[in-house]
């Protein structure tokens, strides 16, 4: 995982010096420091250094010793966060967080039916009365408008 | 960081009422289907259809202000028989809430109010639209700009500012690059015949400060932010930018009264979706005659030091294609734009 | 000298049952709104802004100063409890206050903060008060140059927060500075890394990256570590209920830091657009290199957090230095209080306060009323925020994210910044995994583009000279203190502790 990561954030590194490189200017028409002048040093730096990280990676390389039980939790949080971002933008704010509480506590906080019920509406209740009637702020709107 | 003038807040005398929550609706995102096929056999505008006013930027800004100012005189004379639905769908310096107008083609109730990221987002920016294909009403206003220079500087008039920099180039201070702060200056330089470095800032307030710190030889800006330091001494105004100097900055030449007309300011005016029906838009070029009639309207004009310039229909629309290539070309000759 | 004549007439003005109540309600809402992520005092401000329509001017004003007031005590208290920072002047309070937090030490925490800020906003009003005109000079001594002087004294903090693992402390602030060049560029207009979207124009937002880093990057990893299965699966047990005031030696060992960020803060805050943030970033960097327990920063060292608290709300004093005496706003929300004197048709400018003496005075003297209310509320409300920490992780962490994810949507109402947030959020796990440094990232995000700015737009004005440095006094000013900061403190300080103590390798 490590090692993958490390990948991952060096071809971003090298990605972001490309364009750097291909499409901003160094030094602008008059001779200042132009668009491209940072970004080329900051790209150079990055790919520089997750190189030499990467490769010390590499060298000594340890064996992932996480249990998988371990990571079970992690993704499925990320997996519920990132269903929550698209029924954001399907059903909107309010709709939206009932599902996800719904969902992430019956999995997260098994077994305590009646504390989940609860908190499943309450928690977006109070949101939306904070959120909508006390600050006029703004939340998500449905693209698809269910009827009711 | 770009120069969001839609975010600076200007001012009003709006009152609550113009308040309206930022929320946006649930069609933000969609284009519903029956806005496909309008058909408009009765009469325009029928008071059943709820009118749908999109406000492409936030609550407070310039362009929410001007709209909701229009809403209210709207309502006050009683000119518009429906509902007025005024809903504000801010994003991508106006790219979202156009984009949404834009996706209503044909529709005689979908309406906004531009401003000047009207010309300049789409020159930033992949957006769909471009300013010549709405369907214009009418330009109410522009957003000018004043020459200022510190109140300690030895530089009185305008004159002496040209003969000082054709001596030495000057560095000018303004909001942004893609903008009128920079479009305005260098075609003031291109016609009196001065050069200058331009220096973009993000906001007024740093420009101001450092045009008081002496780090700036002069800087250009819209009047009504920096009234107050002009009304004390600390900045001296030397020229504006518009047809008509407004009355706070009485004694100021304007570019066109020396000669150097420069003819570029930021639209501020009503449009229609693309291809509406030719009825919505006389109905409402009629309409918005009478609206800048009304002693509302020129107390904003006056409150916020806009220039009233009033062009209507098809000439807006020569109008805004005008700005758009005047803009182009400036922005093209200094690679900001390819 | 009529200063306390002018400042009794402002109480005068202030003081009355219906201002008072707005004052209240004011602090109230702000500190509510302060503590959602994505609220800071400029976003609060704005939202509550069309609330104040239609009320007289002076009631108006005190309750918008209240909700400044509010929001800055209450950004910090997430900082402490769940390691998110809702704004930018709040990162700082990150490294020390969550460490707190974790070792049990939340309500004291709360509470020195609380009072931290207290003593930050009062002396700012203080100096307000004495020495307005004074400091107006100050704020228009600032040009390019000392901004990108000011930028780089602000990422001394960098060099703090990069610590050991040097290569992943560095590699995450280079890709801070690496976000913070997303936009159009300011100098020439030319768009960099926005591939003609128009949501990337204005460049990537601080809030959700913010946010996803710390808030959910933390959220992620306590889970990874299986924190919502051990006990009673609260963030932290409380060992010891008593300890909720800070002890004796909390009290002791930072009433000097107080004394010193409260000054530096006004300072900072005086210049405009220099703000709380960088004062808060300047603080914590300058309190750890003359600490004597420099090593126990970053690890829950009560010093690390009364340090940048002051800074900060001190700052926002400060701030209001440059709007009343030259109408020139300083940070995000004095622009707010400025579009409010403009509705009411107030013209901010150096004759403001001759004027407009009433609503001035008034409003200097509402800060000092609002900080003590603030102070009252804060103490009577710490209680119920710690009871936060002892709500299960599994039930805590969804609801984290729930608040997380609507705070940022409701700032910009963009959906495109809520997954960024998430974005951060999953990339933050893995940072705090491999030993990277969120911290970093975020700093440079924030600082990257302004010192970039300032140093093109310098070398603009000076036609490529550095020269430019030197010639300005208030340039060569920073110049001197950034060198007393870096090379003499930490030298008289080393001094002091070998001869007490055995002397510690590394700096």
């Amino acid at each position: 995982m490590r090692i993958a990561f490390l990948l991952v954030v060096l071809a971003g590194a090298v990605f972001y010096s490309y364009i750097a490189f291909v499409d901003l200017d160094f030094l602008t028409r008059r001779g200042r420091l132009g668009p491209g002048f940072f970004p080329r040093i900051v790209g150079v730096g990055m790919v520089l250094l997750m190189i030499w990280v990467t490769v010390d990676a590499l060298m000594k390389r340890e064996a992932d010793t996480s249990p998988a039980q371990k990571w079970a939790d992690v993704v499925t949080l990320m997996a519920l966060a990132i269903g929550y971002a698209v029924f954001l933008r399907l059903f909107g704010g309010f709709i939206a967080t009932v599902i996800y509480l719904g969902v992430a506590l019956s999995v997260l906080n098994r077994g305590r039916y009646v504390q989940n019920a609860i908190l499943t509406v309450a928690i977006p209740g109070g949101v939306y009365l904070l959120f909508d009637r006390l600050l006029n702020a703004n939340m998500p709107p449905a693209l698809i408008d269910l009827p009711f | 960081m770009q120069p969001k003038r839609e975010d600076k807040m200007t001012t009003t005398n709006e009152s609550q009422s113009g308040w309206v929550r930022a929320t946006a609706i649930a069609a933000a995102f969609a284009v519903p289907a029956a806005f496909a096929a309008p058909a408009i056999a009765q009469e325009y505008p029928s008071a059943d259809e709820t009118l749908d006013w999109t406000i492409a930027f936030g609550p407070g800004g310039g362009n929410d202000i001007m709209a909701r100012t229009i809403i209210e005189i709207l309502n006050t004379y009683d000119l518009y028989p429906g509902d007025i639905s005024a809903e504000n769908r801010a994003g991508g310096s106006g790219a979202v809430g156009w984009g949404y107008l834009y996706a209503q083609s044909g529709n005689p109730y979908g309406i906004s109010t531009t401003s000047g990221s009207f010309v300049t987002t789409p020159l930033q920016a992949d957006t769909p639209w471009q300013p010549e294909d709405f369907t214009p009403v009418a330009l109410l206003a522009t957003d000018d700009l004043v020459l200022v220079v510190n109140g300690s500087s030895e530089i009185e008039t305008v004159e002496e500012f040209i003969a000082a920099a054709q001596e030495r180039p000057m560095n000018i201070g303004g909001t942004g690059t893609v903008n009128v702060d920079f479009i305005v200056p260098t075609l003031f330089a291109q016609r009196a015949g001065f050069e200058f470095d331009y220096v973009s800032f993000n906001s007024m307030s740093e420009q101001t400060t450092a045009l008081l710190s002496d780090a700036l030889d002069a800087m250009v800006g819209n009047p009504g932010e920096i009234l107050g330091l002009i009304e004390s001494g600390e900045l001296r105004p030397l020229v504006f930018s518009g047809q008509n100097t407004p009355a706070a900055l009485e004694g100021v030449p304007t570019m066109a009264e020396l000669g150097y007309d420069i003819g570029v300011s930021m639209p501020r005016g009503l449009i229609l979706a693309p291809d509406a029906p030719a009825e919505a838009q006389e109905w409402w070029i009629n309409t918005m005659q009478q609206v800048v009639e009304t002693p509302e309207w020129d107390e904003y004009i006056a409150s916020n030091t806009l220039t009233p310039t009033v062009i209507y229909g098809e000439d807006f629309r020569t109008f805004l294609e005008n700005t758009k290539n005047g803009f182009e070309e400036v922005l093209r000759s200094v690679g900001a734009i390819d | 000298m009529d200063i306390f004549g002018d400042l009794l007439m402002g109480l005068s003005v202030a003081i009355t049952p219906i201002n008072m109540l707005y004052l209240l309600a004011g602090a109230m809402v702000g500190m509510i709104v302060g503590v959602i992520p994505g609220f800071g005092p400029s976003a609060g401000l704005a939202i509550l802004l069309p609330v104040t329509f239609g009320m007289d001017p002076i009631s108006a004003i005190m309750m918008l100063a209240a909700i400044y007031y509010g929001a800055m005590y209450g950004g910090t208290i997430t900082s402490i409890l769940l390691n998110t920072p809702g704004e930018s002047a709040t990162v700082a309070s990150t490294f020390d206050g969550f460490p707190l937090a974790k070792k049990g030490r939340a309500g004291p925490a709360l509470v020195m903060q609380a009072v931290a800020s207290f003593v930050g906003g009062t002396v700012g009003v203080i100096l307000i008060t004495i020495l307005a005109p004074m400091f107006a000079q100050v704020s228009r001594s600032f040009g390019p140059p000392e901004y990108f002087l000011l930028a780089i004294m602000g990422m001394l903090t960098l060099v703090v927060m990069i610590g050991k693992e040097w290569k992943l402390g560095l590699i995450s602030a280079l890709i801070g500075f690496a976000l913070g060049t997303v936009g159009v560029d300011l100098e020439t207009g030319q768009g960099r890394y926005t591939f003609g979207s128009a949501e990337l124009i204005g460049g990537i937002y601080f809030i959700p990256i913010a946010i996803g880093l710390f808030g959910l990057g933390e959220l992620f990893f306590a889970f990874y570590q299986g924190l919502h299965k051990t006990g009673s699966g609260g963030i932290i047990q409380y060992e010891n209920e008593e300890r909720f005031w800070p002890t004796a030696q909390d009290w002791i060992s930072t009433r000097m830091t107080m004394a010193r960020h409260s000054v530096l803060g006004f300072v900072v805050g005086v210049i405009p657009g220099a703000g709380a943030t960088i004062a808060s970033l300047m603080a914590y960097s300058t309190e750890r290199s003359i600490s004597k327990n420099s090593e126990n920063f970053g690890k829950g060292e009560m010093a690390g957090l009364v340090a940048p608290e002051t800074a900060n709300n001190a700052a926002s004093s400060g701030a209001m230095i440059p709007l009343l005496t030259l109408g020139i706003p300083g940070s995000a929300s004095t622009a707010v209080l400025l579009a409010a004197f403009l509705l009411w048709g107030l013209r901010p400018g150096p004759l403001f306060m001759e004027q407009n003496p009433e609503l001035a005075w008034g409003l200097i003297a509402s800060m000092y009323l609002g900080n003590m209310a603030l102070l009252a509320i804060s103490i009577f409300a710490i209680p119920l925020f710690v009871q936060l920490i002892k709500v299960p992780y599994r039930v805590l962490g969804p609801t984290v994210v729930v608040i997380c994810t609507l705070g940022t949507f409701s700032v910009h109402a963009s959906f495109v910044e809520t997954y960024l947030m998430f974005a951060a959020g999953i990339i933050g796990f893995f940072m705090r995994l491999y030993g990277f440094s969120p911290a970093a990232l975020v700093l440079a995000l924030v600082l990257g583009p302004l010192a970039e700015e300032a140093l093109r737009q310098t070398l603009t004005i000076s036609r490529g000279s550095f020269m430019i440095f030197v010639e300005r006094s208030a340039s060569l000013w920073i110049i001197a203190i950034t060198i007393a900061l870096v090379v003499f403190l930490p030298l008289l300080n080393r001094f002091g502790k070998s001869a007490g103590q055995a002397e510690k390798a590394g700096g």
